[in-house]
C-alpha cells in the first residue's frame, strides 16, 4: 500500500525534470527582441539641456610668488601638504565672482575689470608697493596697507555715479594702473615720479599705502583706448587723437622733446590728422594703427624697431612706418620687439630678440611674416585666421579665429604657459580648455579670458 | 600562377652517339643542343607550393576599407614602408545618444543620454581642439630639439613626425557629415588602432556633455595606398593582382626614397 501510494504521488510530475521548480523560463542568451526591448527600457540622461550657455572663465599662469596670480595658496598653502608653487607653467583656472570682460598684466600685478554696473568694478592682485592696485587695507592694521595682494581684490573708484557708470578698459604699467570708463574719464593709480598719472609731479612722494586716484577728463573726446607703457601713458580718444603723458627720455611720449611730461598733451607729428583706431605699447616703444591701415611709430628704437625710417635711437615724434604689407588690423609693441596683423589674418614680426620664425633671426628692421602654416593652417583647414596680436616685454601671443592660443619668445619663468620651461622660437599652441576669447601679457605671467564649450 | 608559361628549359651541349655517315657500325660524336632533363617540368614540379604573404597595418575584425599585403619580396617592402611612419586615413561614423562597453554599436548598452543640444558648431569646434592638442602631441613626440632652425623650417612645411614607436596620434580630423543622431569624420592619424579611434568618438560624445557610439571605421588611405588602388572582392584573381601589383610599383619606390 505504501508503495502504491508513492508511485501515485510521483506519477503527475514524472516527466517534469527536478530543477525547474524554482524558474521560470529557459536561461540562455538574451534574443535579439529581449535586448531591443532592455534598451528601450534604459533611462536616459539629461547632462545638458538646449539653452546650456556657455560659461565664462579666467586662466592664469607664470610666476606666481608676486601675487600676480591670484591664487594665495601658490604662495602661501593653506594645507599642510601643499607646497609653495612659485611658477605656474599651464593654465590654471581663476574663480571671479564676476564675468571679467577686461584684463591687463603690469610689471608682477593684474588688473580684471568687469563692465558690470554694480559698485565693485576692478579687481587687482599682485605688487603693490607704489599703490598701483589703490590702497588695500590691510586686515592686521587698519591703518596700514597691503604690499603684495594674493587675491583678487575690489579696488575701489572714486567714482560719481557708481551704479550707472561702466569700466570699459583696464591697463598696467611698470608701477601705475589705468582705468577707463564709459562716462567719468580715465582714472589712474600708482607711481607718478615721471608723470605717468597725468598729475602734477610732487617731490619725494610716497607712493605706497597712497590713497591718491587721479581722474583724467580733459581730452578733445571721449576716450575709447589707454595704453601703458613701462613708464609712461597713452590716451586714445574717439576722434583719432593720440594724448601722452609721462617718461620721454626715448621720445615715447611723442610730444617732440624728450622731457617728462605730466599733463596728458595731444601728439602731432605724421598722425596730426590721421584717424587712429588702435595704439600699442609696452616697453618704451609705440605703435598706432589709422583707419587706412598705416602704421606709425615711435620712442626707442634701439632694437631697429624704427629703423626702417631713422638711423636715430630714440624717436620723438610719430613717424609713419611705410611697410608694404597689406593694410594693417591690429599692431602690438612689445619690449624688444613689434608685431602686426594684417588684414588677410598674417602676422609680421620685427625688432630685436625671439621673433618667432627660428632661432637664426634674431634681429630684423623690416616686417618678415610667420608663415600661417605655423597657426594651424594647412590644406584640411584653410580657413584659420589670426584674428588678434598681443605682446608682452618679450614675448607674443596670437589667437586665430577658432579660439586657439599660440605664444612664441622668452619663456621667463613660465610665463608662455606651455609647461615647458625653456623659450620658444616659434607659434606653440597652449592647450586651455575652452576658446580663448582674449589674453594679457605681462613681464612674467599672462592672463586669458576663454569661453567653456 | 602555375599555369602560366615557366621560363624556357635550360639548353646543354652534348655530344650524342649517333651512326656515322660513313659505313655502318661506328659511333660518332655529334654536338647537339638539348634542354637539360633536370629543368623539365614533370621532374621539377610546380613553380610555386608555397606564397609569402605579409600585412601591413592591421585591420580590426569589425572595420574595413585598404589592407596593404605584401607578396614575396614585397614583405621586405613592408618593413621598409612601416619605417617610413605614414599617415592613414580614416573615415568613421558615430551616433550620438548611447554609450556602450566597447565603444561600438554592438557592444553592451551602458547609458542613453539627450543629443539635441549638439550642433555642428560645437562638433567642429571639439574636432579642433583634439586636433590642436595632437600638433602638440606630434610635435613632441618627433624628438627633435626645437630649439633648432631645422625644426622650425620642419615646423613650417608640417613635416615634422615622430619617427619611432608613439602613442597614437591624430594629425588632422574634420567632420564631414553632421545629421542628429548621426555624423561622420575624416580622421588621418598615426600609430593608432581601430578601438582607438572608437574611443575618440565615445570621447567626443563625453566632450559634447552626450554620449556616442562608432558605427563604422572605414580606411580609406593607407600611406600611398587608396581606395583607388584597392582590389574589391569581385577583383581577387591574378590579372586584377599583378596589375595591381605594377601600378604600385613606382609609388612606392618614390615615397621610400623620398623618406629614407
Amino acid at each position: 500500500a505504501m508503495a502504491g501510494a508513492l508511485r501515485a504521488l510521483r506519477a503527475p510530475g514524472a516527466t517534469r525534470p527536478l530543477l525547474r521548480r524554482g524558474l521560470r523560463g529557459t536561461a540562455g542568451p538574451p534574443s535579439a527582441r529581449q535586448l531591443r526591448e532592455a534598451e528601450e527600457a534604459t533611462p536616459v540622461f539629461q547632462y545638458a539641456g538646449k539653452a546650456a550657455r556657455r560659461k565664462d572663465r579666467v586662466f592664469v599662469w607664470g610666476f606666481s610668488y608676486s601675487g600676480a596670480l591670484g591664487v594665495p595658496s601658490f604662495v602661501k598653502p593653506d594645507a599642510g601638504w601643499k607646497k609653495p608653487r612659485r611658477v605656474q607653467p599651464t593654465p590654471y583656472r581663476l574663480e571671479t565672482e564676476e564675468k571679467i570682460s577686461s584684463a591687463a598684466c603690469g610689471y608682477g600685478f593684474t588688473l580684471l575689470a568687469s563692465n558690470t554696473t554694480d559698485i565693485t568694478k576692478v579687481w587687482g592682485m599682485g605688487l603693490n608697493k607704489d599703490s598701483q592696485l589703490g590702497f588695500q587695507r590691510s586686515r592686521r592694521d587698519q591703518t596700514k596697507g597691503y604690499e603684495y595682494v594674493l587675491e583678487p581684490s575690489p579696488i575701489p573708484l572714486p567714482l560719481e555715479k557708481p551704479q550707472q557708470t561702466r569700466v570699459l578698459q583696464v591697463s598696467c604699467g611698470r608701477a601705475h594702473s589705468l582705468v577707463l570708463t564709459d562716462s567719468e574719464g580715465v582714472f589712474t593709480m600708482g607711481n607718478n615720479s615721471y608723470g605717468q598719472c597725468g598729475r602734477k609731479v610732487v617731490e619725494d612722494e610716497i607712493y605706497s599705502e597712497s590713497h591718491l586716484i587721479h581722474q583724467l577728463n580733459e581730452f578733445d573726446s571721449r576716450v575709447v583706448q589707454v595704453v601703458c607703457g613701462q613708464d609712461h601713458s597713452l590716451f586714445r580718444t574717439k576722434k583719432g587723437a593720440v594724448y601722452a603723458c609721462g617718461w620721454g627720455a626715448d621720445g615715447q611720449t611723442g610730444l617732440g622733446h624728450y622731457n617728462i611730461t605730466s599733463v596728458p598733451t595731444k601728439l602731432c607729428g605724421d598722425i596730426a590728422g590721421v584717424n587712429i583706431i588702435q595704439v600699442s605699447s609696452y616697453g618704451d616703444c609705440c605703435l598706432a594703427v589709422s583707419d587706412e591701415g598705416e602704421v606709425f611709430g615711435w620712442g626707442n628704437s634701439e632694437y631697429l624697431q624704427l629703423a626702417s625710417v631713422t638711423e636715430t635711437t630714440q624717436v620723438n615724434v610719430p613717424r609713419h612706418l611705410p611697410f608694404k604689407i597689406g593694410k594693417i588690423k591690429e599692431a602690438a609693441c612689445g619690449g624688444t620687439g613689434n608685431a602686426v596683423l594684417t588684414e588677410e589674418g598674417n602676422i609680421f614680426v620685427w625688432g630685436y630678440g625671439i621673433l618667432g620664425k627660428g632661432p637664426n633671426l634674431i634681429e630684423t628692421a623690416v616686417p618678415e611674416m610667420i608663415p600661417p602654416s605655423l597657426f594651424g593652417w594647412s590644406d584640411f583647414n584653410s580657413d584659420i585666421r589670426v584674428a588678434h596680436v598681443r605682446c608682452g616685454l618679450s614675448q607674443f601671443a596670437a589667437l586665430t579665429n577658432r579660439g586657439e592660443l599660440f605664444v612664441w619668445g622668452k619663456n621667463l619663468r613660465g610665463c608662455l604657459g606651455t609647461g615647458r620651461m625653456e623659450d620658444q622660437y616659434f607659434p606653440w599652441r597652449v592647450t586651455v580648455p575652452g576658446e580663448v576669447v582674449d589674453v594679457a601679457c605681462g613681464v612674467d605671467h599672462m592672463v586669458s579670458m576663454v569661453k567653456s564649450f | 600562377l602555375n599555369a602560366a608559361p615557366r621560363r624556357a628549359p635550360r639548353q646543354q651541349v652534348r655530344f650524342l652517339p649517333s651512326p656515322a655517315p660513313g659505313g655502318g657500325g661506328a659511333v660518332e660524336l655529334v654536338p647537339a643542343r638539348v634542354p637539360v632533363l633536370a629543368d623539365h617540368p614533370l621532374v621539377r614540379g610546380p613553380r610555386f607550393r608555397r606564397l609569402k604573404i605579409g600585412t601591413g597595418h592591421q585591420l580590426d575584425v569589425k572595420s574595413s576599407g585598404v589592407l596593404v599585403l605584401g607578396i614575396g619580396h614585397g614583405n621586405k617592402l613592408l618593413t621598409d614602408l612601416y619605417n617610413c611612419h605614414l599617415t592613414k586615413v580614416y573615415t568613421v561614423s558615430g551616433l550620438f545618444g548611447k554609450a556602450t562597453d566597447d565603444f561600438s554599436d554592438t557592444g553592451k548598452l551602458i547609458e542613453k543620454t539627450t543629443f539635441d543640444h549638439i550642433t555642428r558648431e560645437k562638433l567642429e569646434r571639439i574636432v579642433a581642439v583634439i586636433q590642436g592638442t595632437n600638433h602638440k602631441a606630434l610635435l613632441m613626440y618627433s624628438n627633435i630639439d626645437m630649439k633648432t632652425q631645422e625644426a622650425y623650417e620642419l615646423a613650417v612645411k608640417g613635416l615634422i613626425r615622430p619617427m619611432e614607436k608613439s602613442p597614437p596620434i591624430i594629425t588632422a580630423i574634420r567632420c564631414l557629415h553632421f545629421a542628429l543622431p548621426e555624423f561622420q569624420l575624416e580622421i588621418q592619424c598615426l600609430h593608432e588602432t581601430q578601438q582607438y579611434l572608437r574611443k575618440i568618438v565615445h570621447e567626443i560624445g563625453l566632450e559634447l556633455k552626450s554620449s556616442a557610439v562608432c558605427t563604422q571605421v572605414r580606411r580609406t588611405r593607407d600611406g600611398v595606398f587608396t581606395l583607388g588602388d584597392a582590389l574589391p572582392r569581385t577583383q581577387w584573381d591574378l590579372r586584377s593582382i599583378q596589375d595591381a601589383i605594377r601600378n604600385c610599383r613606382l609609388k612606392v619606390k618614390t615615397e621610400l626614397q623620398k623618406t629614407l
